[in-house]
């Protein structure tokens, strides 16, 4: 596959195609330049705090009175279990209470005390509905626009090829992992499927250094690595014209020109000792519980500031995947996310950066209202649910201080103005001014997209 | 972890997302089994059909059962659309419940169908046994067809020319008009790739030249033929089968990851078997079944038991925590189900996971089906009756190795004994001594209770020597009393530890073999749930890759075995003639390393959530050409490496970009970057440092202070070598996808990212890579006579504040430098007076980096600093004679300026010697003179020092004497030489003229930024040789070192 032949379809599809800059026209993507967008945007970059496992919306988001009154009688409809061997119908109502906060009084559990404080900035979506409970199905489905199916590029490769980046000094798609390890469904959480490798994610480090081999050695720092990357630049350049061009090798070529960068401005990006002890605190990095989900929040707030288009976190595995002892294993990964996620919010509403940056807060699924049995009752959790779950959205175009949606009397199935992935990808794309069912990714001669011509519907409701 | 990565609720949902289907329908033909049967299966059948009683009484598996209906009355009504409940439950988005819906291109093939009067291909049985079954039209997917022949297809005219075998006439005919292959690549380009391609290591510079100037026609064959028996073949054609095998070197699935430490032999196993180009159908057999082959152990293994037994590795390469922890149910059926899915995708090129919880949604593959496969393998992995990794091993122990092991324990042991008998001698002679500081009675009551065991002693005598415990003599401090007994007892030591020694190295095989008599039970775990076990499943091939009316089953026991014979029959259904999947499988991942991609793009799923052939008629030919030749491999390579196909160019030309921007027609050759391992190999093999030793047991790895798993500097052996640790993936490899053995790797990707190029530009690996390529340079350049360097730029001459190398003497009454003249030779690393040591007329005279050696009072040696800039400097450092011979050396610091500023003698010691500050203009010389003193002998001295120029601007600049040394400047005729080499060894090509005309610019003003920032030049280098380091980093990082044309 190559670079030469990706077309950007959608600005020549589209219906208003004398608003495009005519050297755009035709011409095929072979930078992260800045490109202008279909329509005008809302937002210019997204931090994605991707939750694996399916938090329990029953326990954090979306209070159900009704669970907990009939708790421990049986649903009275059909579940969708994932182990059907410890499955059973008997509701559990949440230990949890709920309350109501902020201005729009949007009710939010005591396990998120920090979110509550920002309910009027975030647009709660109680709907969500991906149909499947398995994780890596709902994962990819998220990611790639279709359920289960691999080798399809991430959202953000779409973000990338469609808009170019901002800045030419980072990578412009950058994934934070947990230092606890990659998140389920691995790699596959950040491919550029078919797309060339100019649009894939870069992975930092979960610890220091988050580059490894960023600083040029002392005797090689300025001019002569400088020398250096420019004579290697004449002899890529002559090699490359031999051959006629090639995606790979010119993909090749613009990583070392942005390495070179990244060495002053990565590590400028990085240095969190250039924030103030105000802002440290308030993502948590004095607290041990916080410290590290705190520090990675921030350094996504540091690399959006300096222009990188899309950056999402990860946590080790899926610690949302409470299927036992919910009552203690709920708690901890809300202490551990729940400081950092709502500073994020607050610290770029503080500098004037929500208004162009979206923040994405949730999982791939969520949980049953049923318990899942598994021996006494104080190890009971709950299994699977990609029926009914809940996300929050917040900046770039997106309203605060709103809930969106319903799922059922007990938090099963998603039941009002039910929001799929795909209609979460074609909102987002719109904040972005782009029009997901015309941008056209040819591969092997066949038109792709993010949404797959599958059922997608932007959720203009949410939108300011 | 019950729904981790790999839970199979996981996997097996992917399936409820297909949204495509897979034929295009028509009001008119559509039927029920080919157009209506596969949107059922993968949205309904779990539910109506599956099951032996299907929800609500709704059986969706036949037309006439859904007539029939269920306890909603009947499903469908022929030709009335809006009575079809069916229909209406699915348009109201209620059926299926919860599930991805069907896609309205689905739902419209739906109605079309009941419109059209819900047509069937043929009669439907009155009674049908339970579960799905295979229908013919899931028979009738291309990857489970008999594999055929096809014939060579017609090629358009103006084409022809270019086919030089079966293979190109398959790919032209598929190329639309005006489309065709690339011109043939040069001969260079062509070396180049076939070496890289067979063996994964650049051409030797005698290779290249001897293929360069071959002048037979068939230069290319021979080419190829001479790698093809290469040793270093079976090493690159065996990584590629180890990805897919899922080596490694630790066992994996638990936090501690264990190592593995025989696994090697495996994978030397791989090694050896393509090397000898063992038929594919025995190397699968071998792997599958080695022991059912071995037969009894009498005695010694053979070498033939041995590789039989090695082979069977393949098996005990999955993940398997039950050695660390998680010796478990959970645990044992993950390693059962990771050796599944080696042995699926590896070999029949399909997912049968799937089907371990339910029948496969998409491909036809029954849950009984997974069961039946699992049987073949339960008698050696059985999990209620499991063997942990350690049982695992068997000795490669002879008898002549136990009898040397016994001899050396039983000369051990009688050493041993001889130690104890002489150490209580000696603590004995120690109690007399100890004895002799207390008087009689005392004395002797003390002797007696310390003779007397522990045990038996009275409370008195416990007692006493509690109150005398210096008395309680132990072996700990017999020094103390008898220094010599202690030495004497080494001596003992060191015999047993020598005894010992002979004990030959005990190595081992980590096998699959099964218990004699061993028949366990494979039950069908309900939802794939161990704790449900469901119906006894005997062993058998799948399903749908047998002809309809003749499913293979496989014996329970083989009679003829004293193993079950389960998986040599697996092996020989696997191989046989009929066996749709396994060759077109093998011939796709050959296609697919020599390509870069593979005929099959998904080259572990043949099924329908795969990607069809793009060449399916290829593909047979290919599969057929390979069991026709005895499953040759090699012979797969020399038919692919002689066509047109492989030997075309890969550039890029006008026609590609309008008809074939993709490359999907092989219209020219992809161009494809070096392999992980490789780029570590080149680097090594460009440097001249590949240590060639094959096989063994793999390096080691280290974690370096930033976390990151390196190889040491010093190991040079190929990447594959490399201990491959699950949890602890080398770094550099990884970073370039060397996979991550999580189960297997069915294909690498190939990543291009910044941290990859960094990597390349700042790490110290890659940084010695291109100091040892100079050196190499350096070392094997020829110098190129001056009037062949017209056109080339000029190198900077070397700057005035260099440091000067002479000797003379220093004139006692003027206290100045009387004579200075230059040493005139420079062996590399010191300054002396010719090539000869001593020098006939000179003698010892010589200066190196730190030091020197004087010769006769008036040849004392002197280093010289000439100041760049006025100001005032300060000096220090320190002097240092080392030997106790002779008189020692005395040194002095002389300014042009101020004359003597300091002068030390030194004799067997060390001394400071400051100079505090002194005024200099510039061009005022420095000079360090260190003579002899009287005695000429045993002068070798040291002097390093640091002089500090403060200039009136108040900067401060220092110069080191060490970091400062250098050697004349090199010739430009040798300069030029060691650029051409650095072409020729990174490349395999000499440099065009502008490329030299690049580089020597590239030097100059390298050099000439080095000489005004001395201190970015590394100690021990000149300003050219760290110039010419970069020019090598900047090579081995280019793209015609990392990617292959």
């Amino acid at each position: 596959m190559g670079i030469g032949s990706v077309a950007l379809a959608w600005l020549i599809q589209q219906e208003a195609a004398r608003a495009v800059p005519p050297a755009i026209k035709q011409k095929p993507v072979t930078d992260l330049k800045p490109r202008v967008p279909q329509a005008q945007p809302q937002a210019r970059a997204m931090i994605s705090l991707f939750q694996h496992g399916g938090p329990s919306h029953m326990d954090l988001t979306d209070p159900k009175p009704e669970l907990t009154k009939f708790s421990g009688t049986d649903y009275p409809g059909e579940v969708q279990f994932s182990f059907v061997n410890q499955a059973s119908k008997k509701l559990l109502g949440s230990p949890f209470q709920f309350h109501k906060h902020g201005e729009c009084g949007t009710e939010i559990s005591e396990l998120l005390p920090h979110t509550a404080d920002i309910v009027d900035d975030i647009c709660l979506i109680r709907s969500m509905h991906t149909g499947a409970n398995g994780h890596e199905v709902s994962i990819r489905y998220f990611h790639g626009g279709i359920p289960g199916v691999l080798g399809r590029p991430h959202f953000a490769s779409w973000l990338l090829y469609a808009l170019g980046s901002e800045t030419q000094d980072l990578p412009a798609y950058m994934v934070l992992t947990d230092p606890g390890g990659h998140p389920v469904d691995g790699v596959n959480n950040w491919s550029n499927g078919f797309m060339p490798p100019l649009f894939q994610g870069t992975v930092l480090r979960p610890k220091e250094p988050r580059i490894l081999n960023l600083a040029a050695p002392s005797h090689l720092q300025g001019t002569l690595q400088q020398q250096n990357l420019a004579l290697l630049q004449k002899l890529n350049s002559r090699h490359l014209e031999q051959t006629g061009g090639d995606a790979d090798l010119e993909a090749r070529i613009a990583s070392y020109e942005l390495a070179a960068r990244m060495q002053t401005s990565a590590t400028e990006a990085l240095d969190i000792s250039q924030e103030t002890q105000a802002t440290q605190n308030l993502y948590g990095l004095d607290n041990d519980a916080t410290r590290e989900y705190g520090t990675r929040c921030l350094i996504a707030r540091r690399l959006v500031e300096r222009g990188v288009r899309f950056v999402q976190l990860f946590l080790a595995g899926q610690p949302w995947d409470n299927h036992s002892s919910i009552g203690t294993s709920l708690p901890a990964i809300c202490q551990r996310v729940d400081k950092p996620s709502a500073a994020l919010v607050t610290d770029l509403k503080q500098r004037g950066l929500l208004d162009s940056t979206i923040v994405h807060w949730g999982g791939e699924i969520g949980r049953l209202p049923v318990t899942q049995v598994m021996g006494d009752q104080a190890s009971a959790g709950r299994d699977h649910n990609g029926q009914g779950f809940s996300t929050w959205l917040a900046g770039g175009g997106i309203k605060g201080g709103m809930t969106w949606g319903n799922t059922d009397e007990f938090g099963h199935r998603a039941v009002e103005n039910v929001v799929t992935p795909n209609d979460f990808q074609a909102t987002l794309m719109s904040l972005f001014g782009l029009d997901h069912s015309k941008l056209i990714y040819h591969h092997n001669g066949q038109p792709q997209g993010l949404t797959a011509n599958r059922p997608a519907k932007i959720v203009t409701e949410l939108l300011l | 972890m019950q729904n981790s990565a790999r839970s199979f609720a996981g996997i097996c949902l992917i399936a409820a997302s297909l949204f495509f289907i897979w034929s295009s329908a028509f009001a008119n033909d559509v039927t029920f089994e080919r157009d209506i049967r596969p949107i059922l299966r993968a949205h309904c059948f779990d539910c109506h059909g599956a099951t032996e009683e299907p929800k609500g009484g709704l059986d969706l598996r036949q037309v006439r059962r859904m007539l029939q209906g269920g306890e909603s009355g009947t499903a469908i009504v022929p030709a009335n659309v809006d009575a079809s409940l069916l229909l209406q439950r699915v348009r109201a988005g209620e059926m299926p419940p919860g599930e991805t819906k069907l896609t309205p291109k689905e739902i419209n093939t739906l109605t079309l169908w009941i419109a059209g009067g819900v047509k069937i291909a043929r009669p439907e049985p009155d009674t049908i046994p339970p579960g799905l079954g295979i229908t013919p039209e899931e028979r009738a997917f291309w990857s489970f067809q008999p594999i055929q022949r096809p014939a060579e297809p017609a090629v358009r005219d103006d084409v022809r020319g270019r086919i030089r075998n079966p293979i190109d006439a398959f790919l032209l005919a598929r190329m639309p008009e005006g489309l065709t292959f690339a011109d043939d690549a040069d001969r260079h380009t062509l070396i180049l790739r076939t070496h890289f391609d067979l063996t994964g290591l650049p051409p030797s510079s005698e290779q290249l030249q001897q293929w360069m100037n071959d002048p037979s026609e068939d230069w290319y064959a021979g080419l190829f033929e001479s790698l093809l028996v290469s040793p270093n073949y079976g090493e690159r054609w065996a990584r590629h089968w180890l990805d897919v095998a899922g080596y490694a070197d630790s066992d994996g699935y638990t936090a501690s990851d264990l190592e593995r430490p025989w696994a090697w032999k495996y994978r030397d196993y791989v090694i050896r078997a393509f090397n000898a180009d063992k038929p594919f159908d025995r190397f699968i057999t071998e792997q599958l079944a080695g022991d059912e082959l071995s037969g009894p152990q009498q005695g010694d293994l053979t070498s033939a038991q041995i590789e039989l037994l090695s082979a069977t590795g393949y098996l005990r390469m999955a993940a398997d925590g039950t050695g660390s922890g998680e010796d478990n149910p959970t645990g044992r059926n993950q390693t059962i189900g990771d050796t599944l899915k080696i042995v699926s995708t590896s070999l029949l090129g399909l997912s049968v996971g799937c089907a371990q919880c339910h029948d496969h949604r998409y491909d036809p593959i029954p849950q009984t089906d997974y069961y039946a496969l699992r049987a073949i393998f339960a008698p050696a992995m059985d999990w209620q009756n499991w063997r942990v990794p350690a049982q695992r091993m068997v000795s490669l122990y002879t008898e002549v190795d136990r009898q040397k092991a016994a001899a050396a324990g039983a000369e051990a042991g009688a050493i041993g004994t001889q130690r104890a008998a002489k150490e209580k001698e000696y603590m004995l002679q120690a109690l007399e001594k100890e004895l002799q500081k207390y008087a009689e009675p005392l004395r002797a009551s003390l002797k007696e209770a310390y003779e007397i065991e522990a045990g038996n002693r009275t409370a008195e005598q416990t007692d006493l020597l509690a109150k005398y415990p210096s008395v309680n003599i132990s072996p700990g401090v017999l020094y103390q009393y008898l220094p010599e007994a202690a030495e004497d007892l080494k001596k003992y030591d060191a015999r047993i530890a020598e005894a010992n020694g002979k004990r030959p190295a005990e190595e081992f095989l980590a096998v699959l073999t099964e218990p004699a008599g061993h028949l366990p039970d494979t039950n069908l775990f309900y939802r794939g749930e161990f704790l449900q076990p469901l119906a006894v499943v005997p062993p058998a091939a799948l399903t749908v890759a047998c002809s309809e009316d003749a499913r293979v089953e496989f014996p329970l026991d083989d009679p003829s075995l004293p193993t079950s014979g389960r998986r040599l029959a697996f092996a020989k259904w696997l191989t046989s003639r009929d066996n749709p999947l396994m060759a077109r499988v093998i011939v796709n991942r050959i296609w697919l390393h020599h390509f870069g991609k593979g005929l099959v793009p998904t080259p572990a799923d043949f099924g329908r959530l795969g990607v069809p052939p793009t060449h399916p008629e290829l593909l047979d030919w290919l599969a057929d050409e390979f069991v026709q030749n005895g499953w040759s491999v090699k012979h797969l390579h020399r038919i692919i490496l002689s066509s047109s196909a492989w030997r075309q160019s890969s550039r890029r030309a006008a026609m590609h970009h309008a008809l074939d921007p993709d490359n999907q027609f092989y219209s020219r050759q992809s161009i494809m970057r070096l392999d992980a391992e490789l780029v570590r190999d080149r680097m090594l093999a460009v440097t001249g440092r590949l240590n060639p030793q094959q096989f063994g047991s793999p390096a080691s790895i280290t974690e370096d202070d930033a976390g990151q798993i390196v190889i040491d500097d010093n190991e040079t052996r190929r990447s594959m070598y490399i201990k491959v640790r699950r949890s602890q993936p080398v770094a550099m490899l990884q970073s370039f996808d060397a996979p991550v053995m999580d189960v297997n790797c069915e294909r690498r990707p190939v990543s291009t990212v910044a941290t990859q190029s960094l990597m390349l530009m700042n790490s110290s690996s890659v940084l010695n890579h291109a100091a040892k390529l100079a050196e190499r340079c350096r070392a094997e350049a020829t110098p190129i006579p001056d009037d062949q360097l017209a056109s080339l730029p000029f190198l900077p001459a070397p700057s005035h504040e260099a440091w000067q190398y002479g000797y003379g003497a220093f004139n006692e009454t003027t206290k100045q430098t009387e004579t200075f003249t230059p040493l005139p030779f420079f062996t590399g690393s010191q300054w002396q007076a010719s090539a000869a040591l001593p020098d006939p007329t000179l003698g010892f005279v010589l200066l190196h980096a730190t030091g020197g050696h004087p010769d006769q009072p008036n040849r004392a040696v002197i280093r010289r600093w000439v100041a760049p800039q006025s100001g005032m400097l300060t000096i220090s450092g320190s002097l240092q004679h080392g030997s106790s011979s002779g008189d020692g050396v005395r040194g002095r610091v002389v300014s042009s300026r101020a004359a003597l500023l300091g002068e030390w003698t030194c004799f067997s010691s060390t001394v400071d010697t400051p100079v505090s500050a002194t005024i200099v203009e510039t061009g005022d010389t420095l000079d360090l003179i260190v003579d002899c003193l009287t005695e000429i002998t045993s002068d070798s001295f040291q002097w390093t020092v640091i002089i500090s120029l403060t200039t009136a601007d108040g900067a401060v600049q220092s110069f080191a004497s060490n970091a400062g040394f250098q050697g004349p400047p090199e010739p430009r005729g040798l300069v030029v030489g060691q650029v051409i080499k650095a072409w020729q060894l990174a490349y395999c090509r000499h440099p065009e003229l502008d490329e030299m005309v690049t580089s020597m610019t590239f030097l100059a003003d390298q050099i000439g930024y080095l000489q005004t920032h001395r201190d970015q030049i590394p100690a021990g280098l000149t300003a050219s040789q760290q110039a010419l380091t970069d020019l090598c980093q900047v090579l081995l990082t280019s793209n015609e070192f990392l990617y292959l044309k």
